[in-house]
């Protein structure tokens, strides 16, 4: 079974992240970019269902400009067997990457998607669902369990209050939450295979489709800092603040 | 000639500070200080699967056959987290003595057990007196009146002895020579452990420049934190210069130990003087960081709560490991005063 993953190169989760002075957009000059967490948990999931035998092709494809090969070599040295950069310079929304993945879908043929349910950057939690939506293909977001069983795979949902068992016929699109699995490290032999494995690169324009961004971004500013707390003397002053100053009770 | 670093050795550097960074806290450090080994199989078994106890482990054996140069900026990394867990002795000094000394039947049957994580070995020299690591090694290279020795840890007897760093396990160790196979011994042995003592000095500098950013991030999240009149004590001036003169210095320390890695990798007549220059540059900055640290974290800098002493005490350590000060000063001033040695431009700067 082949299985597509989608990589996103993000701002490194541990980097506290700035507006620029002019609010145009996040500051990224000198910026640690890493894999998307979410990204790197499905990488993780697709490499032990190799490891368990149930697929045999492990695609990693980003969209984005040329550096995002990083994070493609990243997944081939976790274990992806070959990637593909759909290499843009320009900023693709939600829409114009499941467009882009669709045409991946279309080419490649892949029984199972696997992508994070969101990225760290922004927010969205769409890509996925757009995707199946495109191709027609069945969708089981927010994963904490896949279990793939001959023409079909179980997904454990993360729902509101508890945890929901979809069962779907292959393909599908699975999208994957915190819990789904704890990825591994990339050891230096694999490192050093991931040169060696293939990635092509394509553009939007060689699969024919259009990433104009269809939203535009107006401000971006920093969110408002929280106001330092104060210390009650006792129970009576707290009802009494909360009463007349918070006006809450 | 080109002297960066390639990309793979910086994309293994990247890879090993996020494994480091995120899996040796200083609440893991704590909890290991608890235990009576001090030491983490499950650590070790991690650090094997990740391909960096089996680094300088020659591809016939298992390993990746890679070498000092290649280790060099993720020793720094170690350094970086204070790692305890004996890798850097392992990689640098104890598998570069095994493959070479010239003992295959010893080689062939420890090598492959070293790049696989499931044997420790630990080297003891004379210039350190006392042996680290040793409780938790399988083989002890150990040096006696001149020659070498491969010790089993069954036929050593040894006694722990304190250290200013809690998270360094030192010993006394005493072997008898008939049990114990001799590796090698006279010019020979000689000519080995020079290599093992300017390997292991290597390792010391590069992970004291480790500590030394370390401590620097340290400091400037307390001083960005910690506010006096109303404002974070970062943002005065004598407290910039504290951080200022380690930075600087840092830098400036940073090319002595890479050009000391390359003149070991590529065994150059001039890595006895690169390396004691490594180490003395190292070192400072390192001890400097400890200090200004402690000045900018105020009352608090030596205190056990505060992490900064984890990486306060290692450096302290270090300034006697594999060779004090004094030691590296002796070495330079023995290169550059020697009848026929070679001054200036490519030489010695």
């Amino acid at each position: 079974m082949k299985v597509l993953v989608a990589v996103k190169r993000v701002v490194d989760y541990n980097v506290k992240v700035r507006p620029k002075s002019d609010g145009t957009d996040v500051d990224l000059n000198n910026v640690k970019m890493a894999i998307n967490p979410f990204c790197e948990i499905a990488v993780e999931e697709a490499v032990r269902l190799k490891e368990k035998g149930v697929a045999t092709e492990i695609i990693a494809v980003s969209i984005g400009p040329k550096v995002a090969q990083e994070q493609i070599r990243t997944a081939l040295a976790l274990g992806a067997d070959r990637g593909i950069l759909v290499e843009t310079e320009e900023d693709v929304q939600p829409l114009g990457i499941a467009k882009v993945l669709k045409a991946v879908v279309d080419k490649e043929q892949p029984q199972l998607v696997i992508m994070g349910k969101q990225a760290i950057d922004g927010d969205n939690n769409q890509t996925g669902q757009m995707l199946a939506a495109l191709t027609g293909m069945a969708q089981g977001t927010f994963a904490s369990e896949v279990a793939v069983d001959g023409d079909s795979v179980a997904v454990t949902r993360e729902i509101d209050g508890g945890l929901q068992t979809v069962k779907l016929a292959l393909p599908a699109v699975v999208t994957t939450d915190l819990r789904l699995n704890e990825p591994r490290y990339a050891s230096l032999p694999n490192i050093m295979k991931a040169k060696k494995k293939p990635l092509d690169t394509l553009t939007p324009d060689e699969l024919g489709i259009d990433v104009t961004p269809r939203v535009k971004t107006l401000k971006v500013e920093p969110p408002a800092e929280r106001q330092a707390g104060i210390k009650v003397a006792d129970v009576a002053e707290l009802v009494e603040k909360l009463k007349n100053e918070a006006k809450v009770i | 000639m080109d002297f960066t670093f390639s990309e793979d050795q910086l994309l293994f550097q990247e890879s090993v500070r996020d494994f480091l960074v995120n899996e040796i806290t200083p609440d893991k450090i704590r909890q290991l200080w608890e235990t009576d080994s001090g030491r983490s199989d499950e650590l070790w078994q991690q650090l094997a699967e990740l391909g960096l106890t089996g680094l300088t482990v020659p591809e016939d054996f298992g390993g990746l056959g890679m070498n000092e140069l290649d280790f060099v900026l993720l020793a720094q990394e170690a350094g970086y987290v204070a790692l305890s867990e004996p890798l850097v002795n392992s990689v640098l000094v104890a598998t570069p003595l095994l493959s070479e000394c010239g003992n295959s039947a010893i080689a062939e049957q420890w090598l492959p057990k070293i790049a696989s994580g499931e044997a420790r070995a630990v080297v003891g020299l004379a210039v350190n007196k006392l042996v680290e690591d040793a409780h938790c090694a399988d083989l002890l290279l150990l040096e006696k009146d001149g020659a070498i020795y491969a010790v089993e840890a069954a036929n050593a007897s040894l006694r722990a002895n304190e250290s200013v760093d809690p998270g360094r396990k030192l010993f006394a160790v005493d072997f008898d020579p008939a049990a114990a196979v001799c590796l090698a011994d006279g010019d020979t042995a000689q000519a080995l452990l020079n290599k093992a003592l300017n390997r292991g000095a290597l390792g010391v500098a590069a992970q004291s420049l480790g500590l030394a950013q370390r401590m620097i991030d340290l400091s400037v999240q307390y001083t960005s934190e910690r506010k006096q009149f109303g404002v974070a004590i970062g943002s005065f001036q004598a407290v910039k210069h504290h951080m200022a003169n380690i930075a600087y210095k840092l830098e400036y320390a940073k090319t002595p130990v890479y050009r000391a890695a390359y003149d070991i990798a590529n065994d150059t007549p001039r890595a006895e003087l690169s390396v004691s220059h490594a180490k003395l540059a190292a070192c400072e900055v390192a001890d400097l960081a400890a200090k200004n640290s402690i000045q900018v974290h105020g009352a608090m800098g030596y205190t056990w709560e505060v992490d900064l002493h984890i990486f306060m005490k290692r450096a302290w350590a270090f300034n006697s490991s594999y060779g004090t000060a004094g030691f590296h000063k002796n070495r330079v001033a023995a290169a550059l005063l020697a009848d026929n040695a070679a001054l200036g431009a490519g030489a010695t700067f």
